[in-house]
């Protein structure tokens, strides 16, 4: 194989990867403040696109045609849209069913899921088709060799960074990261010391929710493409990241979501080159046996997860 | 609520006997209403009529004379739905609604072993029961074998599969586990939409059922008049729902019911007092899916076909509502909540398409609100009728 | 010298890089009340789990009648004859009163599948036996908790719940009962109802040949002083002092402990 489409390989890898963690991150957040799964986060992202999408749209109806400036406004609009839903999705959805057992609030999210993801497909004009998303980023190329890197491609990879930057140095920096760390840690006890919990658990879910739609925006722009089902796949192979990195852990999700996309990768190169009669098609059949092997394997994850259950 | 000082031991059984007539005239209607009107006029008045009926204490006098006479309750529900049946003799589409019905109702029974009772969570419902059509499609095609021991090897196929999933499962709880069936679930129609030899997304075709030289698929003559060929799956559907409706009430009174209960609730105190939660877990995982998967072999050789679109996520949570609507663990309440998720969309035109919608926020306000379900379970009775003295 | 039903030699539990129990020599002699006192934290709990199979000790023993059941799973512990109570109630909220005693005797159930399913005289049989030995256990108690056999345990005060919680550990006939802090949540008056309750059943069962031995963790001191016959006191996870009520209460480590004056 040539080094050039190694780095091609490379490179996809890592934009999945990017994206991946960026989900991971998302769940990896939600259960160390609450100590639950949202199901539905992944169809989240997948309604984020859409808003950007719409969004978009309505720029160019209303003929505002800077790729720039359509671009700042997808991003903005789609992020804080899907902030604000995934903090009513806490509110009105996750905080209620606090004290119910947790097979309800698994239930729930589920079904919102489900909701969300037919509501896509049921009221957003033609949305049962794939969707072509617009390219706002410049297109150019350079060629090393017989690698050839797009612009648009580095561009989201940096933005991916950024944002995964962006979030840790939150965490660790601000004094809202430290208050989040502290309802993880114990939230009785972060109470007790006069921090809103449910204020800190809303904007928990807004920033979760939010890191999702833009990394939905990015999947938009990478493949030019979108459709309500994403956030399915989305979500199954971001929760599988969280889980392999240790749930409540957010290195170990960036990690998880770096190593699934590897795997996956992996997969669609080595498959058809080792066994040449089983075609490409099978790649999501080898990521999802990959989710069900790792969890039989490591079911609390490579990085242990923050602490066993008290007696 | 006012009724609740009837001594339970001298109930009359004639409520329970008024209440099963009702249901069975009321699912005539349902079944024989041609216009959308006449079906949403029936669905209102079904909400109104259960809501003046508990508001004179009616059926709270229904369930104390059901729980008095449990056999009567089980005798007059299969005699219900054959007068039903037997009523829309020609009709097929009313007995393919009804036997679809069943057979819905027996997977569900199973799921409901599974999380109702263990606390096995499984999405994949419509995964196994989807084995179950495939393994028909490919036994019946290409081997002598008897049908009915088909259905049976369908349903061990599923068992067999599942427990593929059985060692991830055991190892993790709740949400890790849910993950794992969604993974197989979304797996397995991934593999049978690019595996040729099982049809692609065009499916199988599968033959119908003969047992003895007796062709389900042939309509039954009797003079002048010609029968539908689904009374012949309405009755194997009838017989195996009514059996695993027995064994599943027997499990859920008895140590085994009590076991699983326990590990549901919790495992510490489970594992504390001896109690094996890895067979538990197992032996609801393996039933349940076995259950799905003989189901489905039945369904797919009476439709005829089977592809992997009837496979999806959205009717495994479809199976998952039935189960939470009817009131989880109770099986008295699956099949009410099988025939409202998969009679009114049928009915009802304009909500069949929005029906994964209608039924997930349906699902939602019953976790907000009436998480006990439309049928609550009620505190386990090992041996009804004769128990307490 | 009595005989010495449970010995723990070196028993250490570490739970990454703090030392719950360390290196403990511990010994519960056959047919004692042993009360295991120490600040919060000192690794009374954690002896509890890592004995019932709960945790698994990092190093040392446990030898129980004379055979080593270290690191053997919760369940094998439990058929070898231990049992306990938890300190934050673990009963199954929403089963009856019945049902969470009946499981207490797991061992004892059968659960064959085709027993539970097709054999539904012989399980009533058992049904009954096991039916009147709730019954039994629970009029030690209170009769009138006998009448709410069929409720839900939500239903149940937190005393009446603890009673129940003693029943499950004892309807199947243990020899070593593990009493994590009993009084809990409850008032004086009940803290004193239920030792009294205590001292009863197991009178009556020694009566009955089914003598217990218990090991009973408690913070209230007047309870130690009035049920125990010996006390071991545990601070850091190491055993500071062993005796009498009275010798412990003048050890002078052990006050330290307590006060905290170092």
């Amino acid at each position: 194989m040539d080094l050039g489409l190694l780095g091609q390989y490379l490179l996809n890898g890592l934009m999945l990867g990017m994206i991946y963690a960026m989900v991971a991150v998302g769940f990896t957040l939600f259960f160390g403040v609450l100590d639950v799964i949202k199901f539905s986060h992944g169809d989240v992202l997948m309604v984020g696109t859409f808003a950007g999408l719409a969004t978009y749209l309505g720029l160019e109806s209303v003929g505002i045609d800077s790729p720039w400036l359509q671009l700042l406004l997808v991003v903005l609009v789609s992020v804080s849209a899907m902030a604000v839903l995934g903090a009513l999705i806490a509110k009105f959805l996750i905080l209620p069913l606090k004290d119910a057992p947790p097979l309800n609030t698994l239930l729930a999210t589920l079904m919102l899921g489900s909701v969300l993801r037919e509501s896509v497909r049921l009221f957003y004009p033609n949305g049962s088709n794939p969707k072509p998303f617009p390219r706002l980023l410049p297109t150019d190329e350079w060629s090393l060799g017989t690698l050839t890197l797009r612009v648009d491609n580095l561009i989201l990879l940096a933005a991916g960074v950024a944002a995964i930057v962006g979030v840790h140095l939150l965490i660790t920096r601000t004094k809202l990261g430290l208050a989040i760390r502290a309802v993880a840690q114990d939230g009785e006890t972060a109470r007790i010391m006069g921090i809103n919990f449910e204020w800190i658990v809303l904007l928990t879910f807004g920033l979760g929710s939010g890191l999702a739609a833009l990394a939905g925006v990015m999947n938009g722009l990478y493949y030019n493409e979108t459709n309500f089902g994403i956030g399915l796949l989305l979500g199954v192979i971001g929760f599988s990241a969280a889980i392999l990195g240790g749930l409540g852990n957010v290195y170990g999700a960036i990690l998880g979501g770096f190593i699934f996309a590897g795997l996956q990768t992996l997969g669609s190169v080595a498959l058809p080159a080792v066994l040449p009669s089983v075609p490409s098609a099978y790649k999501d059949v080898f990521a999802f046996t990959a989710v069900i092997v790792i969890m039989a394997w490591k079911p609390t994850g490579l990085i242990a997860e923050k602490s066993s259950e008290r007696v | 609520m006012s009724m609740q000082n009837s001594n339970s031991s001298a109930a009359p059984s004639w409520p329970l006997l008024t209440g099963v007539s009702v249901v069975g005239v009321y699912a005539h209607f349902l079944l024989h209403a041609e216009s959308q009107i006449a079906v949403l006029g029936l669905a209102v008045g079904a909400i109104l009529l259960l809501i003046a009926f508990s508001r004179f204490g009616w059926t709270a006098r229904v369930a104390t004379s059901a729980a008095t006479y449990p056999k009567l309750l089980g005798a007059g529900a299969v005699a219900a739905v054959v007068l039903v049946a037997a009523v829309s003799y020609e009709m097929h589409f009313a007995l393919l609604m009804l036997t679809t019905v069943l057979l819905y109702s027996t997977v569900c029974l199973g799921l409901n072993i599974q999380f109702g009772y263990s606390g096995v969570v499984n999405f994949a419902g419509a995964a196994f029961f989807g084995i179950g059509s495939y393994t028909a499609a490919v036994l019946a095609s290409h081997s002598p074998l008897p049908h009915l021991l088909i259905v049976a090897l369908a349903g061990l196929v599923a068992a067999l599969l599942g427990s593929l999933l059985i060692l991830p499962v055991l190892r993790t709880r709740g949400h890790y586990a849910a993950l794992i069936t969604i993974a197989f679930g979304i797996l397995f129609k991934t593999f049978l939409e690019v595996n040729d030899a099982l049809g692609g997304p065009q499916g199988l075709k599968i033959p119908g059922m003969e047992i003895l030289g007796w062709k389900f698929n042939d309509n039954i003559a009797i003079g002048d008049h010609e029968l539908s060929f689904y009374l012949n799956y309405l009755v194997l559907s009838l017989a195996l729902c009514a059996v695993t409706f027995v064994l599943v009430r027997r499990l859920e009174r008895s140590w085994m019911g009590l076991s699983m209960d326990v590990v549901r609730l919790d495992e510490t105190a489970a594992a504390t007092f001896g109690v094996d939660i890895a067979r538990w877990k197992i032996t609801a995982f393996t039933l349940g899916n076995g259950l799905a998967g003989m189901a489905g072999a039945i369904y797919g050789m009476m439709t005829g076909f089977v592809a992997p679109n009837n496979f999806t996520f959205g009717d495994s949570l479809i199976l998952v509502s039935i189960v939470i609507l009817g009131g989880i663990g109770n099986p008295w309440g699956i099949l009410p909540a099988a025939a409202i998720v998969l009679i009114l969309p049928e009915k009802l035109q304009f909500i069949q398409e929005y029906r994964f919608l209608l039924y997930a926020l349906l699902v939602i306000l019953i976790l907000l609100f009436r998480p006990d379900g439309l049928l609550p379970r009620k505190i386990r009775n090992y041996f009804p009728g004769d128990a307490g003295r | 010298m009595s005989t010495i039903l449970l010995e723990a030699r070196g028993l250490t539990m570490r739970f990454g890089g703090v030392t719950a129990l360390d290196a403990l020599n511990l010994a519960v002699h056959k047919d004692e009340v042993l009360g295991l006192i120490g600040p919060n934290g000192s690794g009374k709990t954690t002896f509890f789990n890592v004995v019932t199979g709960l945790y698994a000790a990092s190093a040392g023993s446990v030898d129980f009648e004379g055979r080593e059941i270290t690191r053997r799973a919760a369940q094998e512990i439990y058929r070898a004859g231990i049992t306990r109570t938890f300190q934050r109630s673990r009963l199954c909220l929403p089963l009856t009163v019945f049902d969470n005693i009946a499981i207490g005797n797991y061992q004892h159930l059968q659960h064959g599948l085709l027993f539970n399913l097709f054999r539904r005289q012989a399980l009533k049989r058992q049904y009954q036996e096991n039916l009147e030995e709730a019954c039994r256990l629970l009029a030690t108690f209170n009769d009138k908790l006998v009448d709410r056999l069929f409720d839900p345990v939500s239903a149940l005060t937190m005393i009446d719940r603890r009673r129940v919680e003693i029943c499950r550990a004892l309807i199947s006939r243990p020899r070593l009962l593990l009493l994590d802090e009993p009084s809990a949540g409850m008032t004086h008056d009940e803290t004193h109802e239920l030792m009294s309750d205590i001292l009863q059943v197991r009178q009556r069962l020694r009566e009955a040949g089914n003598s217990v031995t218990i090991v009973i963790i408690e913070h209230e001191m007047n309870v130690i002083d009035r049920v125990t016959d010996r006390c071991v006191v545990l601070n850091y996870g190491e055993k500071i002092a062993e005796g009498t009520y009275a010798q412990i209460a003048a050890d002078a480590e052990v006050q330290r402990a307590y006060l905290g004056s170092d």
